[in-house]
């Protein structure tokens, strides 16, 4: 079988031809990828697992607050994605590629640059603190406010009772009045 | 003229060194022709800062490159009114803003109520010194920007230095919005300093009665605003000019901005539960105190970097000094608190928890968690490292994880707390409120989701949006049609004379309304999209309807800067709808490149396109568009939030109508209010609202 792309190529291939069909077809490969990627996306090619787990690390050129994935820098040469970023997509690629877990390639990323390379700190140790204490700090306001609130009802109740003697009728009319009041 | 500001700034310094010193020695001795010079003093320095500032602005458009200061943030190829801007892109040209704009409020504060309030004012002038005395001592002796360049010679004379060329302004801040952005919040910064002055006075001399709230408040809306304003300017200046495609990434001077704009923003309601009902006075104090110390730690933040941020040029070692003040402002506010608790006394008890105050608390307390999860998570990262040892990174994904459920419940709080009336509310008037903005609101989430709008957060969002703004347009609509059918005018006539008559209830209308657009507009975020590609001239990218054809690349250029200008058209549906140019721009005196974005902003969307260059693989330029959904509804929010505040700010025209109206029908009839709760003047703000709908019902 010949092909059009290969006609003509090193001995090797035309003595082998099991191996030159492969290599054909790797070429031919090559080739659809070139012009898919002719328009082509200006960063390394990423998966969307590795963009997906890329928002999870923070890119370390240390000049931003950016995710791995998102990282552009506006000054400078070119504000396309930065070289750190890209490159820490790059790693992503080749672990992915290499079959390894999403947990893993995290742990290592952690491993290399410190906990400061996740956007949000895991839960756990004394970082669980950051998540908690947001939940746990307006609970412990509401039980505040529930306790105040106790005390103005009580000092409401306290000075009903301690005011100047009314008539039943007087009291009738006023809550009808308040009832009244409130529903207009 | 170097001499002229540094002398003049030395003896601002001291002048309002004098200005405490004799306010509190006037106190003391209760001598009133020394009280009334602490009181000239404090106002004095404000001319010799301007003097400071026009010294140094003088520099700027003189090119007089022998000072450092001007030397480090101009050129003199700089247009005009960036020369202007230029004082406060450093460290020390921002702390003298600060002063100068202290010295402002300071003036007018003492100014408008030199005739006022004897009691009260020398206490003001004298807390107002006293932050004062802190910033000359930073702009004197820390962060001086009269620094010259000179060198000694042999025989130990100085000769003074000049630079032929300065090394130019930061491109980052070459955008219009820097000449304003940074005053505006600047002015929000310092504007808080003049409610904290008046709530440490009426403390501190154990002011009776409600006075200082009612001026309080008033400033408090002004400074408010100008924080709003600088805010927003900021978010836009990061949209239009960093060209990310965001504007918003709780970055940690964002997150200082955003303090004292929420526990002002608290105040602001928590306000009126003093006024009305002599209730939540620790509270209101404790409030203004966080504000001012939390804008001290905004500027501290701003200044200091000890949490990197993208303000990196502002950063210094001047910390510690922040820090110190921080301490002793703490240590004064406790003190002051503690010495003066009594007189903080509640006057009033709740009477039904589904009432106008308990909405008021659960306000305060959503706003209150929104502040602390904001400060929380900006601060942990230094708290986490000084425990564990390890750096973290707390980044936007908290931010938005902990704070969207608390914004939606917010928004919740801003439809249903307004309509619920003081003291008691029945079921039937909530339901009666209530039922059709709710109904409005699930319709409008139905329909969306029906487009399409597949987000849980975005759609809570839109329901809640739509709640809100039917419940503000009842709210209209309910007034309006009564005084439309007395005074035979039209519903819009009547809408105009209703906001009128009571400013301050229908402006916060508005200013919620305004809000609510800015809600919906952030939930656009949740629909973004981007998409970057090689884009030579003849090629095209895709991104939601829209296809962008690369026509040319040219280069543009002047004295400033060169610039590389991409010219590309956009069509739609396969017709040519319009030709955007992004840009790269690089500055000559400072060497460094910037992206110019294009944005087309329409309120369905924004299409927002950069040009980043040519790749340093390929070597072909690339293109990056994003299709931003809503964000027009984000400043025009602002517009409104701004109008909204302007009118609550003017004073009622209150027609005497009214008081006739209450006093014939309905008073008589009406449940006398609880003692205390309404000041003895209260009639002509309107008894209580309930009683003002009433009579205008009746009639």
């Amino acid at each position: 079988m010949d092909c059009f792309i290969c006609s003509g190529a090193q001995g090797e291939l035309q003595r082998n031809p099991g191996r030159r069909l492969r290599r054909c077809l790797a070429s031919l490969l090559l080739a659809l990828l070139a012009v898919a990627a002719a328009p082509g996306i200006a960063s390394a090619q990423q998966t969307p697992r590795a963009k997906a787990l890329g928002l999870h690390l923070k890119c370390m050129c240390g000049g931003c607050n950016d995710t791995a994935s998102t990282c552009t820098h506006s000054g400078g040469a070119f504000a396309g994605p930065c070289d750190t970023a890209k490159a820490m997509l790059k790693e992503i690629d080749q672990r992915i590629a290499r079959g390894e877990s999403d947990g893993l390639i995290l742990q290592d990323f952690v491993q290399e640059y410190g906990p400061t390379v996740l956007v949000e700190p895991p839960a756990k140790g004394f970082n669980w603190l950051v998540w908690i204490t947001p939940v746990l700090a307006p609970l412990l306001a509401l039980v505040l406010i529930w306790e105040v609130v106790r005390r103005w009802r009580r000092r409401a109740a306290l000075e009903l009772a301690g005011g100047p003697p009314v008539s039943p009728e007087l009291l009738d009319r006023a809550r009808r009045e308040a009832e009244k009041e409130s529903d207009e | 003229m170097d001499i002229l500001g540094s002398f003049a700034l030395l003896l601002a310094f001291l002048v309002a060194v004098y200005a405490f010193a004799a306010g509190i020695a006037g106190i003391l001795t209760r001598r009133a022709l020394l009280t009334k010079s602490a009181r000239h003093a404090g106002m004095a320095v404000f001319g010799l800062v301007t003097l400071a500032v026009a010294a140094l602005e003088y520099f700027f458009f003189t090119d007089n490159f022998s000072l450092a200061y001007v030397a480090a943030h101009s050129n003199s190829a700089l247009p005009g009114f960036y020369k202007f801007a230029a004082l406060w892109a450093g460290q020390e040209g921002s702390l003298l803003w600060w002063s100068w704009l202290l010295s402002i409020y300071a003036f007018l504060a003492l100014f408008l109520n030199r005739k006022r309030h004897p009691e009260l004012m020398p206490w003001v002038g004298v807390t107002l010194a006293g932050v004062q005395i802190f910033f000359l001592t930073l702009n004197n002796f820390v962060s001086n920007p009269f620094h010259v360049f000179a060198s000694a010679d042999m025989a130990g004379i100085f000769h003074m230095a000049r630079l032929s060329e300065g090394s130019g302004l930061n491109p980052l801040l070459q955008y219009p919005e820097m000449v304003i952005h940074p005053p505006m919040l600047y002015l929000g910064y310092t504007g808080f300093t003049v409610p904290f002055a008046f709530a440490m006075a009426a403390l501190l001399a154990r002011y009776p009665g409600e006075k200082w709230i009612h001026i309080t408040r008033r400033w408090t809306m002004v400074a408010w605003c100008f924080q709003t304003v600088g805010v927003l300017l900021g978010a836009h200046w990061a949209y239009a000019v960093l060209g990310w495609g965001g504007y918003w990434e709780w970055d940690p001077v964002e997150n200082a901005a955003l303090l004292p704009w929420i526990t002002g923003t608290a105040f602001l309601h928590s306000v009126m539960m003093q006024e009305k009902r002599g209730m939540m006075k620790v509270w209101n104090v404790w409030l203004v105190f966080s504000t001012f110390m939390l804008c001290i730690l905004g500027t501290f933040l701003t200044r200091a970097g000890i949490v990197s941020s993208v303000h990196a040029f502002a950063e210094s070692s001047i910390g510690a000094w922040f820090v110190g003040f921080l301490a002793i402002v703490l240590v004064v506010c406790l003190a002051a608190w503690w010495k003066n608790r009594d007189y903080l006394r509640s006057d009033n008890q709740l009477d039904s928890l589904v009432s106008r105050e308990s909405s008021f608390l659960f306000n305060n307390l959503i706003l209150l968690a929104a502040c602390f999860a904001v400060l929380w998570g900006t601060l942990f990262p230094v708290l986490s490292e000084w425990v564990t040892g390890s750096k973290i990174s707390v980044g936007p994904p908290f931010f938005n994880k902990v704070n969207i459920p608390i914004a939606l419940f917010l928004l919740l709080l801003t439809g249903v707390g307004p309509l619920l009336a003081w003291r008691k509310t029945s079921y039937d008037a909530l339901k009666r409120n209530f039922a059709w903005p709710l109904a409005g609101g699930l319709v409008s989430g139905a329909i969306a989701f029906a487009f399409g709008y597949r987000n849980f957060y975005a759609l809570m969002c839109l329901i809640l949006s739509v709640f809100v703004a039917l419940t503000i347009a009842a709210e209209f609509f309910r007034g309006a049609r009564v005084i439309a059918a007395r005074e035979g005018v039209n519903l819009l006539t009547a809408v105009g004379t209703l906001t009128m008559r009571n400013t301050r209830r229908y402006g916060g209308y508005i200013v919620h309304f305004g809000m609510v657009l800015i809600f919906i507009g952030i939930s656009g975020q949740a629909f973004n999209k981007d998409i970057q590609q090689n884009l030579s001239p003849g090629q095209s990218l895709s991104i939601g309807p829209f296809t962008i054809v690369c026509q040319n690349y040219d280069q543009v250029q002047n004295d400033n800067y060169q610039s590389e200008r991409a010219t590309l058209e956009v069509f739609r549906k396969g017709k040519s709808e319009m030709m955007l140019y992004p840009e790269r721009r690089f500055f000559n005196a400072s060497q460094v490149t910037e992206t110019i974005v294009a944005v087309e902003s329409s309120p369905l969307r924004d299409l927002y396109v950069v040009y980043a260059g040519r790749s340093p693989d390929t070597n072909q330029p690339v293109v990056h568009a994003y299709l931003n959904p809503l964000v027009k509804w984000i400043w025009f929010g602002g517009i409104v939030v701004v109008l909204g505040t302007g009118l609550a700010m003017i004073p009622d025209r209150r027609p005497a109508l009214v008081l006739r109206a209450v006093s014939e029908k309905s008073w008589d009839g009406a449940l006398a209010p609880a003692p205390g709760a309404l000041p003895a003047t209260a009639p002509a703000r309107g008894p209580s609202r309930s009683i003002l709908r009433k009579s205008e019902g009746e009639e």
